[in-house]
């Protein structure tokens, strides 16, 4: 293929990058989230003067570690134009198939192959993206249902590999997730690989084929994007950290439960659109899915230690979502408007 | 069908034109060259070889790029990241974003030499005027360093410089060796860029000239070639007092102060090449457009036009150009979107009466003759002829005075077509005035007791009598000046 003009480029087209006006701009809506995180952050404070202990950070990251890494999930699948309402269920599988494996082959001594154990649940949660990916990119179904009606089948399918909780995970699982490495707590490290691997997406072709399928399809395909393919990955990735998360939830409760994933599905959505992703598709990042992932989870404890009592507390839990949902939409009024 | 043995070639170094009046097939081609659409029939052959063109990427592999009409560009994404899109330079997997950056600057330079400004590659692209995007989309054409570049309607919304811009840039590929096809509703930048010109007609090559040899109006007779005037439709009413003024109607680029009137049973055509803002003024008058100027008077009085709903208390009803998303609830009954615009008419305290609906919607039907086995059959499983039927037949119950149609006929087959205008006949009788757009030129003849040709949003012509006929109506809808043609004037009348 002839690509002499691009690739004679003459040093004189060293070009700067984009002025920090511009990146303010289009960064809006993730650092209109950032500023809800910094006042949830202060309110926890506040509320509960430990809060910056190393234990209580320690304890918080590993709580919340689940639903950052099925918001990350949501983002790529989100950023797409479409929706994944089956990563409650996939991360739920992974809870019970992991807790399994651990009875199976590595026994509660954790002698065993512990990695393999972690390995097979991780593979559960890209084989089940990938059912997804594959309905939605190559049967056409409509992602809001098909993705609703995998949820059941994975649901069901933990539910016939453990029909009860219980099971345990070898000491050395939980103990190893609860600790520190390099005085950091174990759960921060997950978290850094957790950005890490986005920040790796975000930064190879198929990161900006995942904005690109949002934004406009049949542009996409117009520039001779394999659509089909970029949905695809978006859903096995997504499977993938919704692997992560079960794996991390599973290390946290250290038992199996066929019913623990559900709620994650519907929060990480929130997370995302907190995080000023836009729904449609095409904007956004999984940074401001973090964020929100963290504040859904500090508005919970904040509600907690403000003595909220526990009849009001799901009501007063919806209300302040709605505040910050607000907040977060403020960033992308003007864009609408434009 | 929209092509029918359509036969082209360009040779390397050549700026080669496709020309042709609407539904003409030269989008068609462009496309099936493309990738984007499948010929039934045919091959492609680039240096003699034989080539499948199944997508964009097989296109790109050929070395063809294309600027397409409707443009290819991600709204959310910068300038830089669009043009480079699909073949962004990487170092280690990872997207070199400097190398992506200066190569964006790099194609765009021509561009900023030309206008004295420097176009921002940082910039997202939905925050882009019209012609930035543009001129965005061509840089992304030519990232591909392309050995055929295909620009469709590409000036359309340049303004004269960056026009100039475009042109300087086309001359140096073509002495580069590289193939350009034009395709533009400009004659005159047609005749000042182009070696030669393929013009096609109803789906078929006529014929490929030189074009330094060819005058206007010789073109021109090509595209027209030889046309028998199609059957009037004969009416029985003189128009009578006007219905609907509009006065200097504007919004931005894409109406120029439209000014017209349409009296009480008269059809008032909408002409020229598609895409000049026919469809738009209809939406405007309907108040589905966002309108920067301008008046509407309905029966010589002041209509505020703000949503449709306040064009249809006012007497102004549109049947839409997307029958599919516009005029119809498919999957609703004939008899529910037959009554669907009036129910207000006919409800009792706010509860609908079914004996009283069913009634209104059988007269309706009646009237139309629409064919429908049973009316609380969805109406998608109507054919499309009788869908439009059911589309004009909501409005009748609220006896417009104002019927706007956007091209009404457009997939529907000659006897409905026959039906349809039998309706508007009819409508005519009740002192109702017609506007109408249509894409086909002979539709315009058949039905119009007048036609405005517009151009890039302005009303350039007006054909009434002897003068309304098919050379003129391309001629105006290319700005060119038909040469004396033989209008025989057939008035037959038909239907009963």
């Amino acid at each position: 293929m002839n690509k002499s003009i691009i690739n004679s480029v003459p040093s004189e087209y060293e070009v700067k990058p984009p002025s920090w006006a511009t990146r303010v701009r289009r960064g809006l809506p993730l650092l209109m989230s950032l500023s809800v995180l910094a006042i949830v952050v202060l309110v926890s404070r506040v509320l509960q003067p430990n809060f910056f202990d190393r234990a209580v950070v320690r304890s918080n990251i590993s709580t919340f570690l689940p639903l950052i890494m099925a918001a990350v999930g949501q983002t790529l699948v989100v950023l797409t134009g479409s929706i994944d309402l089956s990563i409650g269920g996939i991360v739920t599988l992974v809870n019970v198939v992991t807790v399994t494996l651990f009875g199976l082959l590595v026994g509660m001594d954790g002698d065993g192959p512990v990695l393999l154990a972690l390995a097979g649940g991780l593979l559960v949660g890209i084989l089940a993206g990938l059912v997804n990916g594959f309905l939605v990119a190559y049967l056409r179904l409509q992602a809001i249902i098909a993705t609703f009606a995998t949820n059941f089948v994975w649901m069901g399918l933990a539910l016939y590999v453990l029909p009860t909780p219980g099971g345990s995970i070898p000491q050395l699982v939980y103990r190893t997730y609860r600790g520190y490495f390099l005085g950091v707590p174990v759960a921060g490290w997950l978290l850094v690989v957790t950005v890490g691997i986005w920040w790796v997406i975000s930064r190879v072709k198929l990161g900006r084929y995942l904005y690109a399928v949002g934004g406009s399809q049949a542009s996409a395909y117009a520039t001779g994007i394999d659509v089909q393919r970029v949905v695809v990955a978006a859903y096995a990735l997504c499977g993938l950290f919704a692997g992560m998360s079960g794996i991390a939830l599973t290390a946290d409760i250290a038992s199996g439960d066929p019913l623990v994933g559900g709620p994650l599905t519907l929060s990480s959505i929130t997370a995302v659109v907190i995080g000023g992703t836009r729904l449609s598709g095409g904007f956004g990042g999984a940074g401001g899915s973090i964020a929100g992932a963290i504040i859904l989870g500090l508005i919970r404890n904040i509600i907690f230690f403000a003595n909220v009592p526990p009849f009001y507390q799901d009501f007063v839990f919806g209300l302040i979502v709605i505040g910050a949902l607000a907040i977060a939409a403020v960033g992308g009024v003007r864009r609408r408007s434009a | 069908m929209a092509l029918n043995g359509a036969n082209f070639a360009c040779a390397p170094g050549e700026v080669h034109a496709l020309l042709g009046a609407n539904g003409s097939g030269k989008s068609t081609l462009a496309k099936i060259i493309t990738g984007v659409v499948a010929p039934d029939a045919g091959e492609i052959r680039v240096d003699g070889q034989t080539v499948t063109v199944s997508g964009p990427a097989d296109m790109y592999r050929l070395g063809i790029a294309s600027v397409y009409q409707e443009l290819s560009l991600i709204p959310q994404l910068s300038v830089a990241e669009n043009i480079l899109l699909g073949h962004e330079a990487t170092r280690a997997c990872l997207i070199d974003n400097r190398a992506i950056w200066a190569q964006a600057a790099r194609l765009l330079e021509h561009f900023s030499r030309s206008l004295g400004r420097s176009l921002p590659i940082h910039a997202v692209v939905e925050e882009l005027s019209p012609a930035e995007q543009q001129l965005v989309e061509i840089a992304k054409a030519l990232s591909r360093s392309p050995r055929l570049l295909i620009l469709d309607e590409a000036t359309a919304s340049l303004h004269s410089r960056e026009v100039e811009a475009l042109f300087e840039l086309v001359r140096g590929l073509k002495d580069k060796g590289c193939t350009v096809i034009f395709i533009s509703h400009r004659m005159e930048e047609v005749f000042r860029l182009c070696d030669r010109a393929t013009v096609l007609r109803n789906g078929q090559t006529v014929a490929t000239v030189d074009l330094k040899t060819t005058s206007p109006d010789e073109l021109l007779q090509l595209m027209v070639g030889e046309t028998e005037r199609p059957e009037r439709v004969h009416k029985e009413v003189s128009p009578g007092r006007v219905v609907l003024k509009v006065e200097k109607l504007r919004a931005g680029r894409v109406l120029r102060e439209v000014s017209f009137t349409v009296r009480a049973g008269e059809v008032v055509g909408l002409g020229g090449l598609q895409g000049q803002g026919q469809s738009e003024l209809l939406k405007a008058v309907f108040g589905a457009y966002p309108l920067e100027s301008g008046l509407i008077e309905i029966e010589g009085r002041r209509a505020r036009i703000r949503r449709p709903a306040d064009a249809i208390r006012a007497g102004v009803v549109l049947v839409p150009g997307n029958r599919a998303h516009e005029g119809l609830c498919l999957p609703r009954s004939t008899f529910e979107n037959t009554t669907l615009p009036s129910l207000e008419h006919r409800s009792r305290c706010g509860l609908l009466s079914a004996s009283r609906e069913r009634r209104a919607a059988n007269e309706v039907i009646q009237r139309l003759e629409v064919k429908v086995a049973d009316i609380y059959q969805p109406v998608s499983t109507l054919s499309g002829g009788n869908q439009q039927k059911v589309v004009i037949g909501k409005w009748l119950l609220n006896n417009p005075k104002v019927l706007l149609m956007d091209d009404p006929t457009k997939g529907v087959d000659v006897r409905t077509r026959l039906e349809l205008y039998r309706v508007i006949k009819e409508l005519c009788s009740r002192d109702v005035g017609v506007l109408i757009n249509s894409t086909d030129n002979a539709e315009l003849l058949a039905v119009c007791d007048r036609v405005l040709v517009l151009y890039e949003g302005q009303i350039v012509d007006e054909l009434t009598g002897d003068d309304l006929n098919e050379a003129n109506l391309v001629a105006a809808g290319l700005r060119m000046t038909a040469s004396a043609h033989n209008s025989t004037r057939g008035e037959t009348t038909w239907g009963e």
